[in-house]
């Protein structure tokens, strides 16, 4: 079956060289925003405002999920389309 | 690594002739271990909203004797041990004659405080970070949190901590 990933494996290098950096970007974003929450979390728990703490794993959590199903869109580069 | 070399056995991506081919990171490879890293953030902030919810700190109940008032001279101090606890804190004398006690770990990075006498300011020695000896507030430095403070009670000449 056809989807996305065909046309985005035809794509020239350059956009997906493109692509492939803008989703490590977005990762990476994802990254500082969970420190920043789990710093946060930590922080309030010690200082006996436990209140912060669920938000931001249910936030951090989130970010993770955004993450994980982010790296579908991976372009393949030049592996091997096994189906062929 | 596994995107230019996935027609290769497994045995040689693993163990590739060339030197530089085996320390090389393919971005998808990059992205993936980002990836773990997220996850593993996610778990960690997990981990602090499960212990704030469900295993807080004991308080400390009771009033608890520390020392005779004349055995701490003004401007002086004392480190004590809550029975039961592994927890220092320390009992200052004020040189306007009040008492204060604050736990002796340093907020940032639980180094042992100290008071200045005469300054009215705890110093954590550490990383330079102050607290106002009346309140236990940060007045400078690193430290991202007020000291815990207990109250104190005198009775008589016997002094006494309490939660």
């Amino acid at each position: 079956m056809s989807n996305f990933k065909d046309a985005q494996n035809k794509a020239h290098p350059n956009k997906r060289n493109t692509l492939m950096s803008a989703l490590i970007v977005i990762l990476i974003l994802n990254i500082s925003i969970q420190i920043w929450l789990l710093y946060t979390g930590l922080n309030n728990a010690l200082g006996k405002h436990k209140d912060i703490a669920l938000p931001a794993f249910i936030a951090s959590l989130v970010l993770f999920l955004i993450g994980f199903f982010w790296l579908y869109y991976l372009p393949m580069g030049d592996r091997k389309d096994k189906s062929r | 690594m596994s995107d230019q070399t996935a027609k290769d056995p497994n045995w040689k991506q693993d163990f590739p002739i060339e030197r530089t081919a085996s320390t090389q990171v393919s971005r998808r490879d990059f992205a993936r271990f980002l990836c773990l890293v997220s996850g593993g953030l996610a778990v960690g902030s997990a981990y602090v909203a499960a212990k704030a919810h469900f295993f807080p700190p004991e308080e400390i109940k009771g009033e608890h004797f520390v020392c005779k008032a004349d055995s701490v001279p003004v401007g002086g101090t004392r480190s004590f041990v809550l029975e039961g606890s592994s927890i220092p804190y320390i009992l200052i004398r004020l040189e306007n004659g009040d008492w204060r006690a604050y736990e002796q770990k340093c907020t940032h990075l639980s180094c042992a405080v100290y008071y200045k006498p005469g300054s009215g300011q705890i110093v954590c020695p550490c990383h330079e970070g102050f607290f106002d000896a009346t309140t236990g507030e940060v007045l400078a430095g690193p430290p991202p949190r007020p000291l815990p403070a207990l109250q104190v009670v005198l009775k008589g000449e016997d002094v006494y901590v309490t939660a």
